[in-house]
């Protein structure tokens, strides 16, 4: 991240110093306030989804769900640590539903989470390209976009939506499991023999 | 279509809270202290979030976004993809409100059901708003195999764009 931004950053810096120097200020403080903005209406959105999340984790919904998603989520992402799951299988299950607002606060833990990990390397990767490529089921946005226009038909772009979004999610996912392999169980074996001494340690 | 999605989240907080209630929760209790998370991450991701907007600005600004998607058309006419979506699929990773806005634009200099605007509705709803995720999720992460992770989710991109062009021919 800091090598594209430093490159992008100083590349369009430098032109618009030759070009209108004068723009550079107002236009990062536009930047700014569009965010500042857009946070204002994420706290509202992040309010209704984040309580929602709650009342699923107090009655059990989010173990529920995550017992479902689990197995695969476990061999997907090489943890066998029950919270990391649990935040895993519910940013997947509120993707597919297309809560974008739910799914980051979900995968916000998750990313947390993963860093310290077994196989954080491959496993971190696995979750930015599964969020990145994040399969849509519903793209109410585009439909609604082309509902305004006066499309014929506005929903006839579902299907060829949904094998789009697959496809880039399956190669996203192949192409992680490709070239970002996760270690062999190196920590593992490392960590074998010093609970065996433990526990030789304890026995005498 | 959108009568469907109009019902599901209202039919969401119906089950999930009469589940809730039925699983005796104390459900004002339990919704105001999942709430009280929501500023704080607000407020950690929000440095993130600017950056990357003052990013897209400067690029829009500079004019160097017009340069850079200038240059990388021809690309995208050699593998079938009308050159008229790649301001789109330039600012789709970058920007979720850009790309609403262009694809509006493309929608009605073109038609709603125009080759072109379907093309593009397609791509839009292929991915997500890749850098922005990428900046919030892993800001101050330590792993060094993300920009790798970064190059594999845009690649994925465009490879389902090529698809998508190719399945709007015949759907």
């Amino acid at each position: 991240m800091n090598a594209i931004f430093s490159v992008l950053f100083l590349g369009s810096a430098i032109v618009l110093f030759f070009l209108s120097p004068e723009q550079f200020l107002p236009t990062l403080i536009d930047g700014a306030s569009k965010s500042a903005a857009l946070c204002f209406a994420l706290i509202a959105t992040y309010a209704v989804w984040l309580g929602l999340m709650n009342v699923w984790t107090d009655s059990g919904v989010t173990t529920g769900a995550s017992r479902l998603l689990r197995p695969l989520m476990r061999r997907l992402f090489k943890t066998d640590d029950r919270q990391t799951l649990d935040a895993v299988c519910m940013n997947t299950a509120v993707n597919l539903l297309g809560i974008s607002g739910a799914a980051t606060a979900y995968g916000l833990t998750a990313a947390k989470r993963l860093e310290n990990a077994e196989h954080a390397e491959y496993s971190c990767a696995m979750l930015f390209v599964l969020n990145a490529t994040s399969i849509q089921v519903l793209p109410t946005s585009v439909i609604g976009v082309r509902t305004a226009l006066g499309s014929a038909n506005p929903a006839d772009i579902l299907l060829p939506t949904l094998l789009a979004t697959a496809f880039s999610t399956l190669l996203g996912l192949a192409l992680v499991r490709l070239l970002i392999p996760p270690c062999k169980r190196q920590t593992r074996q490392g960590a074998l023999p010093l609970t065996l001494l433990k526990t030789g340690g304890t026995g005498i | 279509m959108n009568a469907i999605f109009a019902l599901t989240v209202p039919l969401l907080f119906l089950f999930s809270f009469g589940f809730a209630l039925f699983r005796k929760v104390k459900l004002y209790d339990s919704f105001t202290e999942g709430m009280k998370r929501a500023i704080p991450l607000v407020v950690s991701i929000f440095p993130y979030i600017a950056s990357v907007a003052m990013l897209t600005k400067l690029l829009e600004a500079s004019g160097l976004e017009t340069q850079i998607t200038q240059a990388i058309t021809p690309a995208f006419s050699l593998f079938g993809v009308p050159t008229e979506i790649a301001p789109l699929l330039f600012i789709k990773p970058l920007s979720g409100g850009g790309a609403i806005s262009t694809l509006t634009d493309i929608l009605q200099r073109y038609g709603a059901d125009s080759y072109v605007a379907r093309c593009a509705c397609v791509a839009y709803g292929s991915s997500e708003t890749i850098f922005y995720i990428g900046a919030v999720y892993f800001a101050g992460s330590k792993r060094k195999k993300l920009p790798l992770a970064l190059a594999i989710s845009v690649f994925s991109y465009l490879a389902s764009v090529v698809l998508c062009c190719v399945l709007c021919r015949f759907m």
